[in-house]
């Protein structure tokens, strides 16, 4: 048998690279097609395919470190990395949405009644269900601490309560959220106040709802005893997006539910 | 990655050093066994009550709520329907809610 004489992971010819491809392309004009032919089956099959794509690149990651052994140090450094630099890229996808609400509302046009907010829009009050939201993230972000320093002592019942208190805590901020959407007294259409204000609100909303996802998949490993006390990256970069996730909502909050209102 | 390289810096530190905890090394939670239990002591007394007195005042707060409708005013840069919504009629939102949310005309089943 042939053994590498390196410590680096050589990944075997995987089709999910072309799988989701495919599925970004049709999804895309899939959303184009809705918008202008009424028709969602391109959208739909696109969507169908990325979640078969997820599902078994991401298996395949955990077979290929928890299972075969291929997660060496120099690998799992390489895996912070990747990490590292795509939650950095989110920071800017957010950064984005910041500088438009920013752009608007520093200097509001005289469409709006030249000022912030604008004539005719009922706010939010920031010390309702926002308040409560910030109080849920914050919570989660202490409790997901605690699951992390568990699975480091080998405490494996506490990491378990501890990772699904988490996930209540983000199922609850996602339902509250959600709650708040319907009980808004203005809607996207409402100018440039709502597209800002549920465009960065939304896109963040679904983050909580993948990082969710991303903390259930390690609980789910945890009761499958996939991670070590000095072994589980996976956990890690959960743990990583959710304190991301945490702080944009926290600017979020203060920008365009407190200063904004 | 820091966890990583104070991994290998505990595996190279000899028995002497290793035993000696330092404050910094027992607050980042590198190695301490306690850390867990801080915690766990940190979610049961500071941020799930921290929740539960936000919540509190939300139901304090809703007591206190009048339930009006909000002032119908036909603004030009509120209610915007450049294009359809390519769901339903196309007229509403995807989170509309009849009794807070009007439409381009008024609110639904009012004639004003």
């Amino acid at each position: 048998m042939a053994h590498q004489a390196h410590a680096y992971h050589m990944v075997d010819p995987s089709p999910w690279p072309l799988t989701g491809a495919i599925a970004a392309l049709l999804m895309t004009s899939g959303l184009a097609v809705w918008f202008h032919f009424h028709s969602t089956t391109l959208m739909i099959l696109g969507t169908i395919l990325l979640l078969l794509t997820m599902f078994q690149w991401w298996r395949d990651v955990v077979r290929e470190g928890t299972f075969q052994g291929h997660h060496t140090p120099p690998v799992q450094k390489g895996l912070r990395y990747g990490m590292i630099l795509f939650i950095t890229s989110e920071v800017f996808f957010f950064l984005g949405f910041f500088w438009a609400f920013y752009h608007s509302s520093l200097a509001p046009t005289p469409e709006l009644g030249g000022c912030w907010p604008p004539t005719g829009i009922t706010t939010l009050d920031p010390f309702e269900v926002p308040l409560l939201n910030t109080a849920v993230l914050l919570a989660s972000g202490v409790t997901v601490t605690w699951a992390h320093h568990s699975i480091m002592e080998g405490e494996r019942k506490q990491a378990i309560q501890s990772l699904a208190l988490t996930i209540a805590l983000g199922f609850y901020f996602t339902f509250l959220q959600a709650m708040e959407y319907y009980e808004a007294p203005f809607t996207i259409a409402d100018g440039v106040y709502g597209s800002t204000f549920f465009v960065a609100t939304g896109f963040h909303g679904l983050h909580v709802i993948i990082g969710s996802m991303f903390l259930a998949v390690c609980l789910l490993r945890q009761i499958h005893f996939h991670f070590t006390s000095e072994h589980h990256f996976g956990f890690e970069a959960a743990a990583w997006y959710w304190h991301f996730v945490d702080v944009v909502w926290l600017f979020l909050y203060i920008s365009i539910y407190w200063w904004g209102s | 990655m820091a966890a990583l390289g104070r991994l290998s810096h505990a595996l190279l530190r000899s028995p002497a050093t290793r035993n000696r905890r330092h404050l910094s090394a027992a607050a980042a939670g590198g190695h301490g066994e306690q850390t867990a239990r801080t915690w766990k002591i940190l979610t049961f007394v500071v941020a799930l009550p921290g929740v539960a007195v936000c919540m509190l005042n939300m139901y304090l707060k809703e007591q206190n709520h009048s339930h009006e409708m909000p002032e119908f005013v036909p603004y030009s840069h509120l209610r915007i329907r450049s294009k359809r919504f390519p769901w339903g009629d196309g007229n509403h939102s995807l989170f509309h809610n009849s009794h807070l949310n009007a439409l381009p005309d008024g609110y639904e089943g009012h004639d004003d």
